[in-house]
């Protein structure tokens, strides 16, 4: 009987740790068509729609930058954290809450007018967001309570603070009794970059961001500490680097940054708070930071793949009439092809027989 | 406990037949326990007999048994014997490894002795002496290293006083009221039975476990026994850890990379928050030319070197460091031999340079060689330092196995 | 309180924990086995729209109950694949896997939200199931009295049975498991599928025991809830039919405040709804306070076997 083994490769094959992602991409799409088919579906279209159309329609572009900020900022965040080993998966309420704290501000000055308006706006999200991100950080450290669930569950309550926000303090006294803010005042609205689009100043904040965190990542010892503290915890505390101050920080500055883009999307597209603000980019950004391993370069392609799924999403809806939800499942089986993959940068496979296994 | 002696079972028992033999070989051994509690809420040493009663139910002919005491009390050693002498009065046969001397006299009909694998001689222990038995294990006839003559010491540099641990699990040893002093150009040696502190110690040393006595450790007068390991480092204290892999190094990053997780203050290659990757290169491609370490260059991920090579990149990368106080444990635990004599020179110079030196091995003739002083650490505490020339081997071996040179004598 | 509010809120409870109750025994036993599979959720999701289905075309709701489990048990493979046969991190995988149970019930229900199944009835006769008093007993679905079986059911397995004894040591100590000559992995196998059956099963309450309809996302983080619970329980089955009600009691609570018209109606309808996630979080805490809690936890939780290393 043939048997497959594994064998651990002396050093992580580069060629494997960049190739994977675009394997996985791309075996998405094959094995997208086929099931799809199967299931009774236009499988060959839907893939058609949703991965090729948003590149050569042009027009859709301008939707591309727009769905990719978001998903880069936060997944450039969690990225970070999950290099420190550090699973903060409520990034959704972390930019839930960095949304309704813009908003607190948007509302309390909406009176006044002034430049400083939209920057004390973008640093309420931050902060927002990085203390709901304390909220598990503490327990963590304190306490020693997963930060999984924790973040998690937080995430389904900050989803019914916007409903409570929205349907009682802060409703629109003239929105016709509609559940959401009133909208901005201009001071509050994170402004168009080009002309005649709807291209907003968080797509280049989102490649900034990305820029940085890669410097510092790279060359800091911040960024140091957070990859030996995930590689290595032993070594890491030899190293004279603290595992609760990681966890501290890799969930202020992940929550921030969700935070960030929790900001950006209320004083963008948005421009209200209303009941359907969680729109699963924090989820989806979990996603995008594998997709880009955990590099925060590798995230702005992360979030471009998956932004293309979305715009494609979009289009498939309205050409051939798939539900917008096969994109979460093409979304899925990237993130499963590509943790399949992820073997092989660490080990080879080998193939052997009984014996030579006996030998062994 | 149940559970766990029926898992090492063949056959499938009903588990009130199981409980009821378990008893009945309990009380014939006298070895007592409540088969009911948690493996995880005994101690060692009872955790021990639940292997000798597994091993018992199975009603042996030969029973092998090695190192069995390395984790009990005395009194436990003593109830284990009680058993043994039941058994071997019933005819079964034990065959019982040890390197505890007055356990071989206290218990053994006839004694083997070994050293590096090769029979040594074949005795009746009731008729030799603890001493004469280390004699044959040790060996007499070791080369002494041959240092400058004439070696003076300077002031005392690292002053331990005092130093203890709490117990952080079931399996941790800790280090209880250690004291001594090392002075400039001086190494101390300290030999041990693995388990016997030696973790902790270092751990307590290099600033992992930090202590809540600012004195209990200082360097040239200066109190550091609260400071953590940066601090420590930035004091002229740096230490090697037993495990290379995944604790003195991280497997995954490069050398470079791994250069910066201890050197990263002494050397500068800090600043302002950022790391100076070149810094970190060019100090790497040192420690790989000084310590002929084998690797293709300082981007070289240290997970693929040997064990050999990793240890003397790392033990280049803190000599270099020039540390004024360097502890190390296991420095050429499993390094081939011309690897260990480059280690050993590099601390010989490193400590002829003024540094004050602790070596924690687990071999003897590593420390006789390499030592100016030396001190046997057992069930974490420490025996008084004493010069190498003055200490015979016997009195090691003796305060290895816990005997304490009053007693020997 | 009267009798008649008394038994409603009992009812009321059963029936509302009664999928966590099953999901969180399928999710205990593979925690047991050693494997951490954040999954459930997303299996909840497929059994849900699996059940549905089935229901809505033939009307059987004991098939129903069998498709779903399968279909848990199909989605756990895929989890088991990538994690047991490929050592992929679980957490990730047990994230993709719910990202995946969300969006492929939603691509599968697709036109079919607004359509009403009938419930699963009681399983007694009618005199029993529904008498004033006696439906406190009798009157809840096969769903309900499975769960019940399951606890003990469980308990017995992971207690007395030498197959469960063989799952613990599996879960406890991997490598010694392996030198006594157990498969690691097979069990392993084992114990992800009977968590996804269960989860599938879990799945299924909704449209068959509470809600007569598919909705999106209608398991609402019941499944994370369940993760939570087997936390909460320190692993042990009965422990978690305690948590499950509690938490039964929470979801419920709403109503009965609102009918009450005391003080506690004031409380916003969306705090309501928050109240099972911040109690998870509440409990969560109290539990690590107590701190042989996590030492009860398998020892070999979530890590990779890696028997070469």
């Amino acid at each position: 009987m043939m048997q497959f083994r594994l064998e651990k490769r002396r050093e992580p094959s580069k060629a494997m740790l960049y190739g994977t992602p675009i394997v996985a991409v791309l075996l998405t799409m094959i094995v997208g068509a086929i099931l799809f088919s199967l299931i009774g579906f236009d499988g060959v279209g839907a893939v058609r729609e949703i991965f090729i159309t948003p590149f050569t329609n042009t027009y859709k572009w301008q939707d591309l930058g727009v769905k990719a900020a978001p998903l880069i900022i936060i997944g450039v965040g969690l990225s970070i954290a999950y290099r420190a080993n550090v699973w903060n998966i409520g990034a959704e309420g972390q930019y839930v809450v960095g949304g309704l704290a813009a908003t607190g501000v948007a509302l309390a000055t909406y009176q006044m007018t002034g430049w400083w308006i939209l920057p004390l706006m973008i640093l309420a999200g931050m902060a927002g967001g990085a203390l709901y991100g304390a909220i598990p950080a503490l327990l963590r450290t304190r306490l020693g309570v997963n930060e999984i669930l924790t973040s998690l569950m937080l995430t389904y309550v900050s989803v019914q603070a916007i409903y409570y926000l929205v349907r009682a303090p802060w409703k629109d006294p003239m929105g016709m009794g509609f559940p959401q803010t009133r909208r901005f005042a201009a001071d509050a609205l994170l402004p168009n970059i080009l002309p005649g689009t709807i291209v907003h100043a968080g797509v280049p904040i989102a490649i900034i961001v990305a820029l940085v965190a890669w410097f510092v990542m790279s060359r800091s010892v911040f960024g140091y500490q957070m990859r030996v503290v995930g590689a290595a915890p032993h070594a890491a505390r030899y190293g004279g680097f603290s595992e609760n101050r990681t966890i501290w920080l890799a969930f202020l500055v992940s929550g921030a940054l969700a935070g960030l883009a929790g900001a950006l999307e209320v004083s963008g597209p948005f421009q209200r708070m209303v009941p359907g603000f969680p729109t699963n980019y924090g989820f989806t950004a979990i996603i995008v930071a594998f997709l880009g391993r955990l590099d925060p370069l590798g995230v702005i392609f992360g979030g471009l793949v998956i932004a293309v799924t979305f715009v494609g999403g979009e289009i498939a809806q309205t050409s051939i009439g798939l539900s917008n939800s096969a994109t979460g499942v093409f979304q899925a089986m990237m993130l499963f092809f590509l943790l399949a993959g992820d073997l092989l940068v660490r080990y080879r496979i080998r193939r052997v027989t009984p014996q030579a296994e006996a030998r062994a | 406990m149940l559970e766990n002696i029926a898992l090492g079972m063949d056959s499938k028992i009903p588990s009130r037949e199981l409980e009821a033999r378990i008893r009945a070989v309990m009380n014939q051994y006298g070895l007592l326990l409540d088969p009911h509690r948690t493996v995880a809420t005994l101690s060692v040493g009872e955790r021990q007999r639940i292997e000798i009663v597994r091993a018992l139910l199975l009603e042996p002919q030969l029973l092998i048994m090695d190192e069995p005491t390395s984790v009990l009390t005395p009194q436990e050693v003593e109830q284990l014997f009680t058993v043994l002498r039941k058994l071997a009065a019933e005819g079964c046969s034990i065959l019982y490894i040890s390197h505890k001397l007055h356990e071989i006299k206290a218990l053994c009909d006839t004694a083997t002795i070994l050293r590096g694998g090769k029979l040594v001689d074949t005795c009746d222990p009731k008729q030799e002496t603890s001493r004469s038995m280390a004699e044959k294990m040790i060996g007499t006839g070791l080369k002494d290293i041959v240092k400058a003559e004439g070696r003076t010491f300077g002031p005392p540099k690292l002053v331990v006083s005092q130093l203890s641990t709490v117990k952080a699990g079931h399996f941790d040893v800790p280090v209880d009221g250690v004291s001594f002093t090392v002075r400039a150009g001086e190494i101390l040696g300290i030999a041990g039975v693995a388990g016997n502190g030696q973790n902790a110690l270092l751990d307590a040393l290099s600033g992992e476990i930090r202590g809540d006595d600012r004195e209990a450790i200082t360097i040239d007068g200066l109190g550091i026994g609260m400071m953590d390991t940066t601090e420590r480092r930035r004091n002229g204290l740096c230490a090697v850890p037993e495990e290379r892999n995944g604790h003195a190094a991280v497997g995954e990053f490069s050398l470079s990379d791994n250069s910066v997780l201890t050197a990263r203050d002494r050397l500068g290659m800090v600043v302002m928050g950022l790391i100076n990757g070149g810094a970190a290169k060019t100090y790497t491609g040192k420690v790989i030319a000084d310590f002929a370490v084998k690797a293709l260059g300082p981007g070289s991920m240290a997970g693929s070197l040997s064990g050999g090579n990793l240890q003397k990149y790392i033990m280049g990368r803190e000599i270099l460091q020039k540390p004024s106080v360097l502890v190390v444990s296991q420095p050429t635990w499993g390094v081939d031999a011309g690897a260990a004599a480059a280690i050993h020179q590099a601390l010989v110079d490193l400590a002829a340079a003024g540094s004050a030196i602790v070596v924690i091995s687990q071999d003897l003739d590593e420390l006789r060689a390499l030592s100016d002083t030396l001190a046997v650490i057992n069930m974490g505490r420490l025996s008084p330092a004493r010069p190498v020339k003055d200490v015979s081997v016997e009195e090691i071996g003796l305060l290895m196995g816990g005997v304490h040179g009053a007693e020997a004598a | 309180m009267s009798t008649d509010l008394l038994i409603a809120i009992i009812v009321t409870v059963v029936g509302a924990s009664t999928p966590i109750l099953i999901a969180a025994l399928g999710e205990l036993v593979v925690e047991k086995s050693g494997v951490l599979n954040l999954g459930v959720e997303g299996m909840m999701l497929i059994g849900a729209i699996t059940a549905f289905l089935v229901t809505f075309f033939t009307g059987n709701h004991y098939l129903a109950i069998l498709v779903a489990a399968a279909a848990g048990v199909a989605s756990s493979l895929i989890f088991g694949f990538l994690t047991l046969s490929l050592s992929a991190n679980q957490t990730a995988t047990g994230l993709a896997l719910t990202i995946f149970g969300t969006g492929f019930s939603a691509l599968a229900g697709q036109g079919y939200s607004a359509r009403p199944v009938t419930l699963l009835g009681p399983l007694f006769p009618a005199e029993l199931a529904s008498h004033p008093i006696w439906r406190v007993l009798f009157g809840y679905s096969a769903l309900v009295y499975f769960a019940f079986a399951l606890v003990i059911g469980v308990w017995w397995f992971l207690k007395r049975s030498r197959a469960g004894l063989i799952l613990r040591a599996v879960g406890e100590n991997d490598l010694s498991a392996h030198s006594i000559g157990y498969s690691v992995i097979g069990v392993r196998y084992m114990a992800v599928m009977f968590g996804g059956a269960m989860a599938g099963i879990a799945g299924a309450c909704f449209p068959l025991l509470l809600t007569p309809q598919w909705a999106e996302r209608m398991t609402g983080g019941r499944g994370w809830i369940a993760v939570a619970l087997v936390v909460f329980a320190s692993w042990k089955p009965f422990r978690l039919l305690a948590g499950a009600y509690l938490f039964g009691l929470v979801m419920t609570m709403e109503l009965y405040a609102k009918a009450s018209g005391g003080p506690l109606s004031a409380i916003p309808a969306e705090l309501w709804a928050a109240m099972p996630y911040l109690a998870t979080v509440v409990v969560l805490v109290l539990i690590s306070i107590r701190r042989d809690a996590s030492t009860n936890a398998p020892a070999c939780l979530g890590k990779p076997f890696l028997p070469a290393n």
